[in-house]
């Protein structure tokens, strides 16, 4: 094993005394507290990590940072960590991804060979026809080939994924040294302000700088560290930014979370991401040993990595000259450098796990392992483009620059030009009290509006103008393509040839070029390899850069896991006071929406029967509860149930139904009047915050004048129906105050009392099983005593609890449809069954004109009981009414079950109104296939079609 | 009905992070009154206190504009009915006990604002919600009122739900306690 560890580098971040041991595919590695995964291989002398995506060329460290697209590994269960930035942690098992049997003999290299048939549209153009061999056989070839690491969901040790919510002033995107004096600056000028650097330290390119710089970067480091109003995130990226600037952060490696993504509302947002070097386009430049300046600086500076030892650099920036001393310093045989500032290029590299050899633009044939390019920079306007900015590019300074910017998004830094450290921090800083100005002037307008904030000190701050003098625009030479045709997108495989053929096929403009090579669609996402693609396409059109444009840059900046973008899943459930008694009971839990409720207690069939012989009770809390009070409660309920509300007696109960404006079944319910202005109704459980919100809808703005007050109590009440023929020799027992004789209570009317001495309780005679019954509304604190003492004073008299699925039966016995069930999204009321219940000739109910139009129809489907010939046969809810022996459908089974009381099928369903009379012959169409013959009844109910057991 | 225990939709105590960052009490026995007041009535300025605002009245009782024309009065358990009394319902006016209707809870401590901040996507910073502050907003999905209302010289929040939702909701913050050191109680887990 080849050991490049230099001797100490003035700025190095690694710490020697701290060996950490790794493994790198299965073998034992070790590394240096601070070191990178990738630094630590390097250091070891690892030269080759990864394969490529479609060629599985080897690939080698060419930016050493987290954009380095040869760098993505697993690390135990991890799949695509950035080996270029993630730091190195004892024990981690990190291996290469996306290759097959091995990192060193992949098969699929083989594609090689046959690489001219592999060209842009290969998959359009291949996997076409025929059509059925894409299920069998390409689908299955080609997920072999498909890129990124594995999960292992079944066996994860991730730890929950997180999310946090944020409201800086000011948020800085970049923590180089424009975006350090940027935050110090803001927070200075009294601003809170959230510093967010993608790499694990601040610093941006001081971190890898000379003496000059560490010190620059030491000052700003203390001043920042210092500063309370400055919240530092590191090896965080700011993925996306939206309209008022909301914006998404990607924390890494917090504690709590293997990431966590904060959702930020920002006053100010300002840019200053600096600028990420480009490659160079020629043969072979995706050779291991390839690399950019800014690699061989950081693997040098940073972590005393020797990056090879002759070296050929390609130079046409200040940036690459740096990098030859450094090399120099390093100790690397410079064989070569190359000023791309006077035409000296570089043409090919030859090797394959290695650079071995480059030949240079004069014709030279060099041996050389590592070759280094400092050829240029790409402006990473992502955040600008997503605030609504369409970059311009520069010739003269071969990038692109901001152009128009929102008030409330600030640029600075190395994406609006080039400066020393200290005019970089300046302009930082001249930014970051201008974005501080405006997100104060936006929070004190916010505080002055906002009814519940402290109002604010003094007046408005005074509007800052923009007087920043602009950075400088230093001429750099357009080094895109040589004469050779090289790698473009890293990530997906596509070179400069592939990008003039698919020109030359006609997909000519920069989007269509894009989607039809997948050119910086991979993980890169256009980092690298954008502003090359957009070059080699003007070239290949002959056309100049600034009429190509460019592609659009949309959220993420950079890849986010699923997990973070989940976060934490919140998944509220609501229980009534009972459900704990129920699941002590042995309640069998049913998820009703957000309600968890007892389906059965283990019997649901001998629970129906106990409510036919004895008594039953069952908890049915999520029934949505409205308490109505006001003047106008009336005129309100007459607009919103089809039927008629104005008369209704102080100690009744009334049924209504609800339509919405099409006329279409909405929610139905019982409502009480309880006094003279104040009223309880009840909604089905899914429709109680839809009702809710439709009454509040009426009242504030259609209604304004009536005087009604509602107050949502479905959790206040706890809702207990008690139902069967010994029901009320059971109340009778535990209910105060209250006259229970059917005479003095009789069906449909309500009471107040105290029930097991909890006062309060509201008593109402409805019955939705078709027995005798009362529902008990009853404050909830209170609610489990009431429920016991119910259970503990009817056990002589047989009393069990039911649960949802015997009420299910038993209310299809009697013929009650449920909303929703019995009724869909086209319901209207006709086909429901209403019948009378809709007043036609009220003044105004809504959605009167479509009822009135659904009446005068005769083409509705009709709701009607079933009984199948058969008795023992239960047709499924959903199966089809069909037309004799052909597939015509005539209707559909809505609700079916085993009739306990009647030994026999019962049905309800939605049919033809051909089908609708009493006495008609219905095919029902089975799943299995089979038919089965039915008869129409002449009443929804099977069960007591004349309600002697609930009346009596 | 002194003998009738009030049952708290809460199934679990106290969590709090041993060196008291952030601390989570069931609240739910409060007494809890909504009184509506259209304006103009003398229950209205009586309660005098602006939406988003609140107020301690001399006789304990906390007074909360909860929306505009809408006010929740706080006060000890068992106080309903005499807190409902305290209100002058001439006019359209209209009074409403949901001390059972309503789970509450109290976050407290120093990061009780970050804590919030991972389940409640409102600015909670001193400017925007001091204290006194009375807000309703989203917290982990559930429909919540919020009161910030120090308590014994440090940050605290009371906060009411539907209670239905209140288990949930106290489960919910308990773990997003977890970061700051709580531990969770055994057999409160949501994952």
């Amino acid at each position: 094993m080849t050991h490049n560890r230099l001797p100490v580098r003035p700025g190095e971040v690694i710490d020697r005394e701290t060996s950490l041991a790794f493994t790198w595919n299965g073998r034992p590695h070790t590394g240096l507290r601070g070191d990178t995964i990738a630094s630590a291989l390097a250091a070891d002398g690892v030269e080759v990590f990864a394969r490529s995506m479609k060629y599985k060329r080897r690939r080698g460290i060419m930016t050493a940072d987290h954009w380095d697209p040869n760098l993505s590994v697993q690390v135990g269960d991890e799949p695509n960590v950035r080996a270029g930035s993630r730091r190195l942690v004892a024990g981690m098992e990190v291996s290469a991804q996306n290759v097959w049997p091995s990192l060193k003999f992949d098969i699929g290299a083989a594609n090689q060979l046959v690489g001219r048939f592999l060209s842009p549209g290969f998959y359009y153009k291949t996997f076409m026809r025929p059509k059925w061999l894409w299920h069998h056989l390409y689908q299955t070839i080609l997920r072999r080939f498909a890129p990124g690491g594995r999960i292992h969901w079944e066996t994860s040790t991730h730890g929950a994924y997180d999310k946090r919510y944020a409201h800086p002033d000011v948020l800085v995107a970049g923590g180089g040294p424009a975006g350090m004096g940027a935050a110090i600056a803001a927070a200075e000028a009294g601003a809170s302000v959230m510093l967010v650097e993608h790499e694990p330290e601040l610093g941006g390119h001081l971190r890898w700088g000379d003496a000059e710089d560490l010190t620059a970067l030491a000052d700003l480091l203390a001043a920042v560290q210092s500063h309370p109003g400055i919240e530092v995130l590191v090896d965080s990226t700011v993925t996306g930014r939206y309209d008022h600037n909301w914006i998404a952060v990607m924390q890494r490696s917090h504690e709590v979370a293997p990431e966590r993504l904060i959702k930020a509302r920002a006053g100010s947002l300002v840019v200053a991401p600096g600028l990420i070097e480009r490659p160079y386009v020629f043969a072979g430049n995706d050779t291991p040993g390839v690399m950019l300046s800014g690699a061989v600086r950081r693997l040098i500076n940073l972590w005393a990595v020797k990056p090879g030892s002759r070296a050929v650099v390609l130079s046409a920036n200040p940036e690459g000259d740096a990098a030859i001393a450094d090399l120099e310093a390093a100790g690397v045989e410079i064989v070569a450098a190359l000023d791309a500032r006077v035409g000296e290029d570089i043409v090919e590299v030859e090797g394959r796990g290695r650079v071995r050899r480059a030949v240079l633009g004069d014709g030279r044939t060099v041996a050389a392992d590592l070759v280094v390019l400092g050829t240029g920079w790409t402006a990473p306007t992502s955040l600008l483009n997503m605030a609504g900015d369409r970059p311009v590019y520069d010739p003269t300074a071969a990038r692109y620059f901001p152009n128009q910017l929102p008030d409330n998004v600030l640029a600075t830094g190395g994406i609006t030009g080039n400066g020393s450290t200290v005019e970089l921090v300046a302009h930082g800083s001249a930014t970051g009290t201008l974005a501080a100005n405006r997100a104060l002037r936006n929070r004190h307008e916010r505080r002055s509006s906002t009814a519940r904030a402290r109002s604010p000190e003094g007046p408005m701050p005074e509007s800052l103008q923009d007087t920043r003098v602009p950075l400088a625009r230093t001429p750099h030479p357009e080094c895109y393509r040589s004469s050779s045709h090289g790698m473009v997108d890293f990530s997906e495989d596509v070179s400069s040839k592939d990008l003039f053929q698919a020109s030359g096929e006609g997909f000519d403009s920069i989007e269509l070029m894009k989607r039809y090579t997948t050119a910086t669609m991979g993980p890169s996402q256009g980092k690298l390899e954008t502003v090359n693609a957009a070059a080699v396409l003007a070239e290949a059109r002959s056309m100049d850069m600034v009429d190509i444009g460019t592609t659009v840059w949309r959220p993420p900046f950079a890849p986010i896991s699923l997990g973070a973008l989940a976060g934490r899943i919140f998944e509220p459930i609501r229980r009534s006071a009972l459900q704990d008694w129920h699941e002590a009971h042995g309640a069998s839990p049913l998820l009703a929406g957000q309600w968890v409720r007892p389906d059965h207690y283990g019997d649901p069939v001998g629970e129906a029967r106990n409510v036919r012989e004895n008594v039953g009770i069952i908890d049915v809390t999520p029934l949505g509860k409205l308490d109505l009070r006001g003047p106008d409660v009336a005129k309100l309920l007459e607009l919103v149930y089809v039927n008629r509300w104005q008369k209704l007696e102080i100690g009744r109960v009334r049924y209504g139904t609800m339509v919405a404006e099409d006329g279409v079944v909405s929610d139905d319910g019982v409502t009480g009047r309880l006094g003279e202005d104040h009223y309880l109704m009840t909604t089905t459980s899914s429709g109680a915050g839809a009702v809710w919100e439709m009454l509040e809808d009426y009242l504030q703005t259609y209604r304004p004048e009536w005087n009604v007050h509602v107050t949502a109590v479905t959790g206040g009440l706890t809702s207990i129906n008690v139902a069967g023929p010994r029901c009320r020799d059971l109340l009778l027992r535990l209910v105060e105050d209250v006259d229970l004789s059917p005479e003095a209570f009789p069906y449909f009317h309500v009471r107040r009392g105290r029930v097991a001495g909890v006062s309060g309780c509201i008593i109402w005679r409805i019955g939705f099983t078709g027995e005798l019954s009362y529902e008990l509304h009853v404050p909830s604190g209170h609610a489990l005593h009431v429920w016991e003492s119910l259970i503990a004073n009817g056990e002589d008299l047989g009393i069990r609890p039911f649960g949802v699925e015997s009420q299910r039966i038993l209310r299809l016995e009697k013929g009650h449809y449920i909303v929703g069930q019995d009724t869909d999204g086209l319901t209207k009321a006709p086909s429901a069954g209403l019948g009378g219940l809709v007043k036609l000739d009220k003044h105004d109910t809504l959605g009167l004109p479509e009822l009135r139009a659904s009446y005068a129809r005769t083409d509705l489907p009709v709701l009607v009981a079933i009984q199948t010939d058969d008795p023992e046969i239960v047709p499924m809810e959903a199966d089809q009414i069909v037309d004799g022996d052909s597939n015509r459908i005539l209707g559909r089974i809505t609700s079916s079950r085993m009739s306990p009381t009647l030994g026999r099928s019962v049905c309800l369903g939605q049919v033809d109104p051909s089908l609708a009379a009493a006495g008609s012959k219905v095919t029902i169409l089975l799943v299995n296939g089979h038919r089965v013959s039915g008869t129409v009844q002449e009443h929804h109910a099977h069960v007591d079609p004349e309600g002697v057991r609930q009346n009596a | 009905m002194p003998d009738i225990e009030f049952k708290s939709p809460i199934a679990h105590g106290p969590v709090s992070a041993p060196d008291g960052s952030v601390s989570l009490e069931d609240e739910t026995s409060t007494t809890k009154v909504v009184v509506r007041a259209a304006t103009g009535t003398a229950a209205a300025a009586d309660l005098g206190v602006p939406y988003g605002q609140s107020r301690l009245r001399a006789d304990g009782t906390l007074v909360c504009g909860t929306r505009p024309g809408e006010w929740t009065l706080f006060a000890a358990a068992g106080r309903a009915t005499e807190v409902a009394a305290s209100v002058d319902t001439d006019g359209f006016v209209n009074v409403v006990d949901v001390t059972h209707g309503r789970a509450m809870m109290r976050v407290s401590g120093p990061k009780a604002t970050a804590m919030l901040a991972k389940v409640c996507d409102i600015d909670l910073t001193d400017d925007m919600a001091p204290d006194g502050a009375v807000f309703s907003g989203s917290v982990a999905k559930v429909t919540c009122d919020l009161l910030r209302s120090d308590w014994r010289g440090e940050v605290s929040y009371l906060i009411s739900c539907e209670r239905s939702f209140g288990n949930y909701l106290f489960a919910t913050l308990a773990d997003a306690s977890t970061e700051f050191g709580a531990e969770l109680p055994t057999g409160l887990d949501i994952h």
